[in-house]
Order: C-alpha cells, then sequence, then structure tokens
C-alpha cells in the first residue's frame, strides 16, 4: 500500500520542512497523545479545515502522519516509526566526542545493571 | 581568487554530560582499559591497537582504519596521548597527536573533570586543538557528513 514510499529514500528537505512550522507542530503533538479526526485537530488549533487539510498534506508527505477516510470522517494518526529518521540523523550528526559520550553511558550502564 | 587559507585552525569545545551514577563509577570509564576499549577505542572501523597505561606521564595509543564505505576508507588514524594530569575521581588532563597515515593533522588538549551532581555526576570534557594543514578538510568533514546521510538513506530504505 505505502511500499513506494519505504522505497524511496527518506526526503529529509521535506521531513524538516513539515516540522518547520508551529502549526504542523501542534498537529503532531496531538497526535502523539492518540488519532483524531480533522474536525477535532481544527478546534484547538483556531484554524479551518482546509487548512488544516493543507497542513496534514505535508505532514503526510514527510511521512510521518497517516489519514485515512473511515465512514464520514477522515481519520488521522502518526505513523509508527515516522520519525525513527530524523532520530537517527541526529544520532548520526552528533559530534565524535558526544558519541562515544553516549557509548561510555552505555558501557557504565551495562556494569551497573551486571554489579 | 586570490584569499590566503592558513593550514591552521584552533578550535575549542566543552562538553558536558550528566550520567546518573557517583564519580568513582564514571572515572572508571576512563581509567579502567577493558571499559575504556568499549566506548572509545570499538566503533564502526577496524580496531589495530589500544593500550593505555593510566598513571600520570603513562601513554595511550589507539590506531584503527577506516572500513570500506568510509569516505575516507583504508585510512589509518593513530592517535598517541599523554596523561599530564591525573586527580582519582575529579579530573584528567590529556595531550594528544593525531596523525592521518603518519601525517600528524591534529594536536589537542583534552581535560575531563568530574563533579559530583545531584544526582549522579557532571562530566565536563574541554577540548583545545589545533588542526594542521589537512587536506581538504572542509571537503572531507563534508564527504563524511554526505557518507552518513547516504548510508542512513539507503538503510532507511530497505
Amino acid at each position: 500500500m505505502r511500499a513506494s514510499m519505504r522505497d524511496s529514500p527518506i526526503d529529509f528537505d521535506r521531513l524538516f520542512h513539515a516540522l518547520g512550522d508551529p502549526t504542523r507542530r501542534a498537529i503532531v503533538d496531538a497526535l502523539v497523545e492518540k488519532p483524531a479526526s480533522v474536525s477535532k485537530l481544527a478546534g484547538p488549533l483556531g484554524i479551518t479545515l482546509t487548512a488544516v487539510m493543507q497542513h496534514l498534506e505535508i505532514l503526510e508527505q514527510a511521512g510521518l502522519v497517516h489519514t485515512e477516510k473511515l465512514g464520514r470522517v477522515r481519520v488521522c494518526r502518526l505513523v509508527p516509526g515516522g520519525l525513527d529518521a530524523l532520530e537517527r540523523w541526529i544520532r548520526e550528526h552528533r559530534t565524535p566526542w558526544e558519541q562515544k559520550l553516549d557509548r561510555l553511558g552505555e558501557v557504565l550502564g551495562e556494569e551497573n545493571s551486571a554489579g | 581568487m586570490t584569499a590566503i587559507e592558513s593550514n591552521i585552525i584552533h578550535s575549542t569545545f566543552v562538553i558536558e554530560r550528566n550520567f546518573p551514577w557517583r564519580p568513582a563509577r564514571v572515572f572508571s570509564g576512563f581509567s579502567q582499559p577493558a571499559l575504556k576499549r568499549r566506548w572509545y577505542a570499538e566503533g564502526d572501523h577496524e580496531l589495530h591497537e589500544f593500550h593505555m597505561d593510566f598513571h600520570l606521564g603513562g601513554s595511550e595509543r589507539l590506531r584503527y582504519r577506516f572500513r570500506k564505505g568510509h569516505p575516507i576508507a583504508g585510512s589509518e588514524i593513530a592517535n598517541e596521548s599523554i596523561y599530564q594530569d591525573i586527580a582519582e575521581e575529579k579530573r584528567i588532563v590529556m595531550t594528544s597527536r593525531m596523525a592521518l597515515n603518519g601525517k600528524t593533522i591534529a594536536v589537542m588538549l583534552a581535560t575531563f573533570e568530574f563533579v559530583p551532581a545531584d544526582a549522579g555526576t557532571d562530566l565536563i570534557l574541554t577540548h583545545q586543538g589545533t588542526y594542521i594543514d589537512w587536506p581538504d578538510g572542509a571537503k572531507m568533514i563534508e564527504a563524511g557528513w554526505t557518507g552518513l546521510v547516504d548510508r542512513l538513506q539507503k538503510d532507511l530504505a530497505q
């Protein structure tokens, strides 16, 4: 169904653009809690349904949000693992010493539980 | 076109990190060779040598080769350090020379401070370096980032 999306490389321009807008981040914040309908999302944001749909389209293209029509309602939810690419991107871009100290924490953590 | 580029770059950075353990434990990650090997020497490269002699004036040697797929695959990094100051569970000061394929590319001074904090230890690393005549350094670093993103994209595409 969404195979074409998986096959294509992550588009970081789209990802950062999608998250570079406060309204879209507010939508993501809301969806972290639970799936929601478009109108439920629009209410607290104080914007029109059309505007929400436009934001959702950008979030969908970035692979962060999935929407589907269930009966008469369009339901939106976060894509599981949608932020993984971002997480990995950040991890890969930590400086060598930050990465080393991440590993130090892991190593000491294991020692801790062992001892 | 006529800009003269210096072959020397000076750079200092500070990293602070809180660990949820007492200074003794965090310090052990630096003083015990078996532990330090795991977080410091091992990694995504072919490790050739790691040896440390943890006492005042003692030396540490780290040599590794970049694996296939790395922008400078096949190149060897050798890092030779001296423990210039050790205060048990409080402080480690070391100087290091880093060579790429036998040529010095950086000389560094690293100070690690282990400060007791409410919920453990604040580790403060102050890293001062002189980076020497790194051939196409900026390009290599850029290639490094690009390579990482490429690898990430390949991984994710699978």
